[in-house]
């Protein structure tokens, strides 16, 4: 039983009209929900993403088991180009941010000797956080670990203040409220740091006990810090 | 109906003599098997290895079973003769088309439900059942995985093989670059490149779609919006195959 073929086609072809209206929805989705790699806006990177098509995430993955060889191996400086690379190719991977940050303003500035080397280290760690927070912003992973850089690392409490107040806006466990009112505290904000730990008593259980004593320390000493343990 | 349905479901057992299937499952279901053993490395970091590794095991392997299975359903049929016999029959040419096209169809979903329930199966053993944006991505890579071999279909009614499968891998590499190709024409200032640049991305297959493993793996959520919109490109463009595939199929000369 043979029919006529041209209608199959006329349809067919007809059919890309509604095809085209899709895909302009689907882009715009794509757009909303930041589906886009936005790889090719990148100069001289295009052409590995062309490469790359559809499978990214396994190029990414690679290249951090390469990682993990050069970093057991104490090979820090390799794994640079590779952290930029995996941070590239999957920019909402927040592990990568945190641990180049961590690699850089840590590992590395404990590696070298030379003063300005090590500022050099500690600052691009910082910078490269920032990077990832400009990718993830709505989420609090990295404004705490850059927090905590400036915090611990960098002993900059106004920054460390400033990043950890941002990190709480967003859904975030317990400690991070813990480094926060350390972080008032050594930033002479003391009434805040008061506040914070009044806050962690009453919200968090199993952070009561310590929080008390800290409360005990501020109200009745002005710190929490053993005087041994001063700067 | 129950003629597309019987030459479907002869299509689907048939399947179970190709030994390329079971090699194909085996490679699939081993190469997820093998995404376990990242054992050494964080538990964040190994449970994104192996989403990461079996979604793009899934598809590439499924992306092939599409092709083959698809490159064979009528040429075998034409090769072998016994086409005269079945059209012989009560049984129009769109028939057979649709018969061949649903029989593929089965046979991606079991081999997928197999491959897919092993990798559920795989996170389930790592204390992380999959969440619904797992699932979601896995209902993304079989409607792109149906596409692909309602194209092979398409292509096989007027084609060789060998140009069939050089035009399906073609197609199927470019269908995963034409949003990079698209950002590539917008840059012009030529309005012929341009509009030419928005037909192509509007008839070539928009694979990249489908793709939100590279999100759904480092915990971004996507909404049901954007896949019931994928869905929907996914079922059109399916139907357009189709239907090229029965233009070409009634004028075929047999």
């Amino acid at each position: 039983m043979r029919r006529k073929a041209w209608p199959y086609l006329l349809i067919g072809i007809l059919l890309f009209l509604p095809l085209g209206i899709v895909q302009i929805r689907v882009d715009y989705e794509r757009k909303v929900q930041d589906l886009e790699s936005n790889l090719v806006l990148m100069p001289g990177q295009m052409a590995g993403s062309l490469v790359l098509g559809g499978f990214k995430g396994l190029a990414a993955d690679l290249l951090w088991l390469n990682m993990e060889e050069y970093w057991h191996t104490g090979q820090h400086y390799k794994m640079l180009p590779l952290l930029e690379t995996v941070s590239w190719l999957q920019p909402n991977y927040i592990l990568v941010w945190s641990i180049g940050g961590w690699h850089m303003a840590y590992n590395i500035y404990a590696e070298v000797k030379d003063p300005n080397e090590k500022q050099f280290w500690y600052d691009q760690g910082i910078k490269f956080l920032k990077k990832g927070i400009s990718y993830n912003p709505d989420k609090y992973d990295l404004y705490f670990e850059l927090g905590w850089t400036y915090y611990n690392k960098g002993k900059d409490y106004p920054n460390a203040v400033a990043m950890l107040e941002k990190a709480i806006k967003f859904p975030h466990p317990e400690y991070v409220n813990d480094v926060l009112a350390h972080a008032y505290e050594k930033n002479g904000q003391i009434d805040k740091a008061i506040k914070e730990w009044e806050y962690i008593r009453d919200n968090f259980v199993t952070f009561v006990p310590v929080a008390e004593r800290m409360l005990f320390n501020l109200k009745t000493k002005g710190t929490t810090i053993p005087k041994e343990n001063k700067d | 109906m129950k003629k597309i349905w019987s030459i479907g479901l002869n299509t689907f057992k048939e399947s179970f003599r190709k030994k390329m299937m079971y090699i194909l499952l085996v490679f699939a279901l081993i190469v997820i098997g093998a995404s376990k053993f990242f054992g050494f490395l964080t538990a964040e970091e190994e449970l994104k290895m192996i989403k990461d590794v079996s979604f793009s095991t899934i598809e590439f392997f499924g992306a092939l079973m599409a092709i083959f299975g698809s490159l064979y359903a009528i040429s075998t049929e034409i090769e072998r003769k016994t086409i005269y016999t079945l059209l012989t029959k009560p049984i129009s040419r769109s028939d057979f088309v649709l018969g061949k096209f649903f029989g593929m169809a089965m046979i991606l979903l079991v081999n997928f439900i197999l491959i897919s329930l092993f990798f559920i199966g795989l996170l389930i053993f790592k204390h992380s059942p999959p969440d619904i944006d797992v699932l979601k991505t896995l209902v993304l890579i079989f409607v792109e995985l149906i596409m692909i071999s309602s194209i092979t279909l398409s292509l096989g009614t007027f084609s060789s093989d060998a140009f069939n499968v050089i035009c399906s891998f073609f197609l199927y590499i470019v269908g995963h670059l034409t949003s990079y190709g698209r950002e590539l024409v917008e840059r012009t200032e030529n309005v012929i490149l341009k509009g030419l640049g928005d037909m192509l991305y509007t008839i070539l297959p928009n694979y990249e779609n489908f793709n939100i493993r590279d999100k759904v793996v480092v915990g971004v959520s996507v909404n049901w919006a954007y896949v019931g919109n994928t869905v929907l490109y996914g079922v059109l463009y399916i139907a357009i195959a189709l239907f090229i595939a029965l233009y070409f199929f009634e004028r075929r000369e047999i």
